[in-house]
């Protein structure tokens, strides 16, 4: 049986997510990311409903409606870019910080486990995230009034909104702690990020020239025969922006386009192809587990480690 | 309470804490003095579980830090010699924050965090945003936050350094009133005068190693004979400081009008033969002797260096 003690300590709030949240909301940063945001994203979302109403009525002579679903696409992608950016923002100062202000130090001696205090700074940068996603409803929700895109893709979306938010927050809270300098941490989350979004991509590119120059020399008899990287690509599951694009991909047209997207470079097995989105953000939250743990340890001042400056 | 053995610390190549031992016993308020550098900080963060050490280990009631460090840091209240305040928040709130992460909530917390704020002299600073109080006062809110859980032992690192005289006084009375109430805390300092009124302990660490250990009258009464000797001259001054200077046992000689002063390693029959060296070349010695109670050139002599601070607040 569980103790009155116990239930009260499960449903109590984290300090440090709680204090977070409190000091968060006075900040002028924090109204600043939001009008930013919004701001941003109502600008891309006018200007895709100016280009299929507008220019479309104006040039075609009539709106054609399956163009909205290609708005929703438009604003879903926006939103999504501007959580990639936000994130690592928003978490790459959360150890440094604390370190640079030297009130680390106090922290650790509260006998409040490592853990607990990162678990507390990634959710509150994922509330700010949930905060941002729900501020931009209003956007969203014009297309969402306008039809073809209903409350479940909506709620997809919102997963992969928080899934990414917590890898990249991860990502950010680990460098946090791993180097002093907060500039050095947002360096490396932003390079790491650029590595995950671009640097995959390359990397199955090159490895893609690399087996067409091959078969262009063994392959004689003038099949066309398409590259074929294997299991190579399945680095691209931890690539947010092609998960993003699997999912949207899905959600306006069949998925099949993003399959043949795929294939371009190679082929997967089936079931791999069609749950990839699923899949991906498992290995994501799986990763976030993983560095989560692991900036616990170098933030544990009695386990030894060695800080890079 | 608090009990050190044996604690080797190095950093790569220096060593930091040279098997430092130290004892203390519940209700003590224990001066840690040496010159900067010596390892107090190194010390206090050990125990305080935020750096490891190589050898030795500490233990607080009985528990050692190696091997349970949650236990001990509930029983610790600990104040770093540097450290910040978050921005944005209210001194009140600072406290329940920490109060919080102890698992103290709501009206329990408000109720302590006011009952420590007003103990440190800060209740019409309450609602103030920590980041606008001046340093004395956030040291003194610090100090307040240390004590939220009701530690039994304190461990405060420097409390009173970058504070100006009134605020070094009020930081003192604090510590007397936390003392009464039967804490038991460990103090450092770089200045032994500062110590000594309200300590009922000291001990001198030097080079990572305790030089001496207990009362500051027995500190006094195993060195006190090593006072600076000073010597009033009717006649002929700069003979008798060229005497002295000749006498390897004496050290840091100073004039004031026609005092001189100076550390002086000899013992009696060497203090005798000085005088009357002295004497008999010609000066007029009006008045000579060992000055007792100086805590100061004690501590010189100890830690065989100069107090760099100049912090004489004797
Ligand atoms: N992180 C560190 N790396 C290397 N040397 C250090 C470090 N911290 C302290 N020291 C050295 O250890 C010695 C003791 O430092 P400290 O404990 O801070 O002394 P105190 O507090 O008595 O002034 C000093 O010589 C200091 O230079
Ligand atoms: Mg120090």
């Amino acid at each position: 049986m569980m103790t009155g003690r116990k239930v009260n300590q499960i449903l109590r709030l984290n300090p440090i997510y709680k204090k977070e949240l409190k000091t968060g909301v006075r900040t002028f940063k924090t109204s600043l990311i939001l009008l930013g945001y919004n701001g941003l994203l109502a600008l891309f979302g006018l200007f895709a409903f100016y280009l299929t109403f507008e220019y479309g009525s104006r040039y075609g002579g009539r709106v054609n409606y399956s163009d909205i679903l290609q708005i929703y696409a438009i604003i879903a992608a926006t939103e999504f870019g501007l959580v990639l950016f936000t994130v690592p923002a928003l978490t790459s100062g959360s150890i440094s910080g604390e370190r640079e202000k030297q009130t680390l130090e106090i922290l650790l001696t509260t006998g409040l486990k490592p853990i607990k205090i990162l678990r507390g700074k990634l959710a509150s940068s994922i509330s700010m995230m949930i905060l941002l996603a729900f501020s931009s409803l209003p956007i969203m929700g014009l297309v969402f009034s306008i039809g073809g895109i209903t409350l479940s893709d909506l709620g997809a979306f919102m997963l992969l909104v928080i899934v990414i938010a917590i890898f990249l927050g991860s990502i950010g809270i680990f460098f946090s702690t791993l180097f002093k300098r907060t500039t050095a941490a947002t360096v490396a989350t932003y390079g790491t990020l650029l590595i995950l979004v671009v640097g995959t991509f390359i990397l199955i590119w090159a490895a893609v020239m690399l087996d067409e120059i091959k078969f262009s020399t063994v392959n004689v008899n003038g099949i066309y025969q398409p590259p074929n990287v294997g299991n190579l690509l399945l680095v691209l599951l931890i690539n947010p922006a092609i998960t993003c694009y699997a999912l949207i991909e899905a959600q306006i047209g069949t998925g099949s386009n993003f399959i043949s997207f795929l294939r371009n470079f190679g082929t997967l097995s089936p079931f791999i192809e069609q749950h990839w989105f699923i899949i991906s953000i498992m290995i994501m939250l799986g990763l976030s587990v993983i560095l989560m743990w692991w900036a616990a340890k170098l933030l544990d001042p009695l386990k030894e480690r060695k800080h890079k400056k | 309470m608090l009990e050190i053995k044996n604690l080797t610390k190095r950093y790569g190549k220096f060593t930091a804490l040279n098997n430092l031992n130290l004892h203390i016993n519940p209700g003590e308020i224990f001066g840690f003095v040496g010159p900067n550098g010596a390892g107090k900080t190194t010390a206090m963060k050990i125990i305080a579980g935020l750096l490891t050490c190589d050898t030795g280990e500490v233990y607080v009631d009985g528990i050692g830090v190696k091997a349970n460090p949650q236990e001990i840091k509930k029983k610790i209240g600990y104040m770093p010699d540097f450290f910040g305040v978050y921005d944005n928040l209210k001194a009140i709130e600072y406290m329940e924050f920490f109060a919080s992460i102890y698992g103290i909530e709501g009206k329990e917390a408000r109720d302590i965090s006011l009952r420590l704020i007003d103990l440190v002299d800060l209740t019409d600073h309450a609602d103030s945003y920590v980041d606008s109080l001046s340093r004395g006062m956030k040291q003194r809110l610090c100090l307040a936050r240390s004590l939220i859980h009701n530690p039994e032992l304190l461990i405060l690192d420097e409390p009173a350094s970058g504070l100006d005289p009134r605020a070094r006084y009020e930081m003192k009375e604090i510590i007397k009133k936390l003392h009464e109430q039967g804490k038991t805390i460990v103090i450092s300092s770089h200045i032994l005068p500062e110590l000594a009124q309200m300590c009922t302990n000291i001990g001198i660490i030097e080079n990572g190693k305790m030089a001496v250990t207990g009362t500051v009258e027995e500190i006094l009464a195993a060195k006190g004979s090593m006072g600076p000797l000073v010597m009033r001259i009717g006649e002929n001054l700069e003979l008798a400081v060229r005497i002295l200077k000749e006498d390897p046992r004496a050290k840091n000689i100073s004039i004031l009008e026609n005092s001189i002063s100076a550390i002086y390693l000899g013992d009696e029959k060497e203090q005798a033969n000085l005088l009357s060296a002295i004497v008999s070349q010609g000066v007029k010695v009006c008045c000579f002797g060992r000055e007792s109670n100086s805590l100061e050139s004690l501590f010189l002599q100890i830690t065989g260096q100069e107090d760099r601070e100049g912090g004489s607040s004797k």
